[in-house]
């Protein structure tokens, strides 16, 4: 009956399926970039290398877009870029739909913008947590962020808090930066006690809570009792797994999870990427846009701070408030000394 | 000694619900790429029924309801509109790694990571520390037992294996093969919105976009590494997870002497060893390929 059919029609079941799906496929090619084409007069786009859903960095950027959108009566897009190999061309399509400010984040983008940031002049790019380009380019702003500072003083604080002396760090992957971190945090706890241990895993991903969850379930067993994380979404699993057990500590990175461990999640290293990308979008869209630039940012800008939870603060186990209370004028001096340049934290990344 | 073993269980329970759903699919002749989308999707609609409902029961219900329409869709693509089961397969993942994404944003305004207030109920304080894990790992060894059952001494498991490896033999016998194959992938479905609760429910009680990371993949290489045999997929899965949680054990005892990536590699390598000697041990006896004789109509 088929058969007969395809003879009649000249298309089998098979061909009529291929076209159906290359009509659909080039439909929605159209669509979407008809769509950003309509946008194209004062886009502002955010182009996330990881997932959102990480109540932290990602989140708190698009939060921070949808604002100042709403304020400047700006057109938005967030776009997550799950794939390296399609950095450049999200990149180049942006810059040909005429986006006045492209915003990127992380290492990885920092070569697909050197290869589209020379033929979109009009576009201003920014690169946050990235290094510095050589040569620089006069429509890309790169800033990076003093994050270790935090971990130092973070590592002041575990060391004045922590029972068995013994603290733990999660990272999502052994990177430079994230190394340093743990450097910073185990230089911070044994500028203190030099006796007290720090052990560094890695889950390999920044979106595996299941993966975060078993690393500090045995880190805990170990006798560890505050961790610092530097995970991402992988942070939800760290603190659920501190949240089984009284007494155990965790420093994460966002006031979002503050609600996440309320006996558990103790304080943050806080970086506020949203805040980073308002003050730079906002810089590039106005006169103040100095294109060329890298932008270090440390403590004392209100973007990087180790902060206590307010809600751990109001239900924490008692003998660790009181701990807390007692260290926390240590973090205050380590903080000063930092930010008056009379200390120095190394920046190392090695492991 | 017992966190080891409880960490195990943890990881390797949805794995293994989700292997089972590989294994009988395969039975059935389907390399399903699709079980990464039907594990998110069972995680993302329990945690989201548990926030909106309250109850884990419907959350359950509503979790397989999901995950079996999927199935049937996906086994409407690939046996009524004669598509790729790889391509299927991987559009399927796709449809269910965008689709939870797009259901949080939808619903909740926001792509954060949703959490809700109680999982899945654990077996309780009796059982001393292993009281932390949910029932549903209680409920593992007995869904194994259950599968190898039904797949090996049951006429409904001939049936399935013959529509799997020889279409034609069973047709000649009278067995609609397809509905063979829609039901494996229906029971597919509810066993990966169970291993997909487990992962979201069992301890966590979040949902976050990609959760399962991959391990949809993983119990697809397992069912393959157990030769499409329910009690070797199972311990091929378990393997998986002591693999991992070595991995874990190595980092924090080797990490300051070892590279880090090299010891976050060890699982892989033992993987790849393991399927090795699997294959090794088998003297070349070919496991079920689920290819057999699909486009025969």
């Amino acid at each position: 009956m088929t058969r007969k059919s395809n003879i009649e029609t000249g298309f089998d079941r098979r061909t009529v399926l291929k076209i159906s799906a290359g009509v659909a496929v080039a439909g929605l090619a159209g669509a979407l970039s008809s769509s950003i084409a309509q946008a194209a007069d004062g886009i502002v786009a955010l182009v996330h290398t990881q997932a959102a859903g990480d109540n932290g960095p990602v989140d708190s950027m698009i939060a921070k877009l949808k604002q100042l959108a709403s304020e400047k009566g700006l057109t938005y897009r967030a776009i997550y870029a799950q794939d390296p190999a399609t950095y450049e061309t999200i990149f180049r399509t942006l810059g040909e739909a005429g986006a006045s400010v492209v915003v990127s984040t992380f290492n990885e983008v920092a070569v697909p913008i050197k290869a589209v940031a020379p033929d979109f002049p009009d576009t201003k790019w920014i690169q946050l947590f990235g290094d510095a380009f050589e040569p620089p380019m006069p429509n890309v702003v790169t800033v990076s962020y003093d994050y270790y500072l935090g971990c130092y003083l973070s590592g002041i604080y575990a060391a004045g808090v922590s029972k068995t002396g013994k603290l733990g760090f999660i990272g999502g992957i052994s990177i430079p930066p994230i190394n340093a971190d743990f450097n910073a945090f185990k230089a911070g706890a044994q500028s203190v006690n030099p006796d007290i241990t720090a052990t560094a895993a890695f889950a390999g991903s920044f979106q595996d809570p299941a993966k975060g969850q078993e690393i500090a379930s045995q880190m805990f067993s170990d006798g560890i009792d505050y961790i610092q994380t530097d995970a991402a979404a992988t942070d939800a699993g760290i603190i659920a797994a501190a949240n089984e057990m009284e007494g155990r500590m965790v420093s994460a990175l966002d006031p979002a999870q503050f609600d996440l461990g309320p006996k558990s999640l103790i304080a943050i290293v806080g970086l506020d990427f949203g805040a980073s990308l308002y003050n730079e979008v906002t810089k590039a869209l106005g006169p103040d846009f100095a294109g060329g630039q890298h932008v270090s940012t440390g403590l004392g800008t209100g973007v990087i701070d180790f902060k206590l939870s307010p809600v751990f603060t109001a239900k924490g186990p008692a003998d660790i408030i009181a701990k807390s209370d007692k260290t926390w004028p240590d973090v205050e001096k380590a903080r000063a000394a930092i930010l008056d340049g009379s200390l120095k934290v190394p920046f190392n990344t090695a492991l | 000694m017992h966190d080891i073993i409880i960490a195990i269980l943890r990881s390797g329970t949805p794995l293994i619900y989700v292997t089972l759903a590989a294994v009988i699919a395969q039975r059935a002749g389907i390399w399903h790429l699709g079980l990464e989308g039907l594990m998110i999707v069972g995680a993302c609609a329990t945690i989201l029924t548990i926030v909106a409902t309250g109850s884990v029961f419907i959350a359950l219900c509503v979790a397989i309801v999901l995950c079996v329409l999927m199935s049937i869709l996906f086994w409407f693509v690939v046996e009524k509109l004669k598509a790729n089961q790889i391509i299927a397969g991987l559009g399927l993942t796709g449809l269910g790694l965008g689709g939870t994404a797009f259901a949080v944003e939808a619903i909740f305004g926001t792509q954060a990571a949703v959490s809700a207030e109680f999982g899945l109920p654990r077996i309780g304080p009796m059982f001393g520390s292993y009281g932390v894990l949910s029932i549903l790992v209680v409920l593992m060894p007995v869904c194994v037992i259950f599968m190898w059952v039904l797949l090996r001494r049951t006429r409904f498991g001939l049936r399935l294996a013959a529509s799997g490896e020889h279409p034609f033999a069973a047709r000649s016998v009278g067995v609609r093969t397809d509905l063979m194959r829609l039901a494996a992938l229906m029971i597919g479905g509810v066993l990966c919105a169970i291993g997909g609760a487990e992962l979201a429910a069992g301890s966590l009680q979040i949902f976050s976009q990609n959760m399962t990371a991959g391990r949809g993949f993983m119990a697809f290489t397992a069912a393959i590494f157990g030769a499409g045999q329910p009690i070797g997929a199972t311990l091929a899965a378990v393997f998986f997870a002591v693999v991992g949680a070595a991995g874990i054990r190595a980092q924090l005892v080797f990490g300051d002497r070892v590279p880090h990536d090299l010891l976050l590699g060890l699982p892989y390598i033992a993987t790849i060893f393991g399927i090795w000697l699997s294959a090794k041990l088998r003297g070349g006896t070919k496991a079920v390929t689920g290819f057999g004789e699909l486009r025969d109509s």
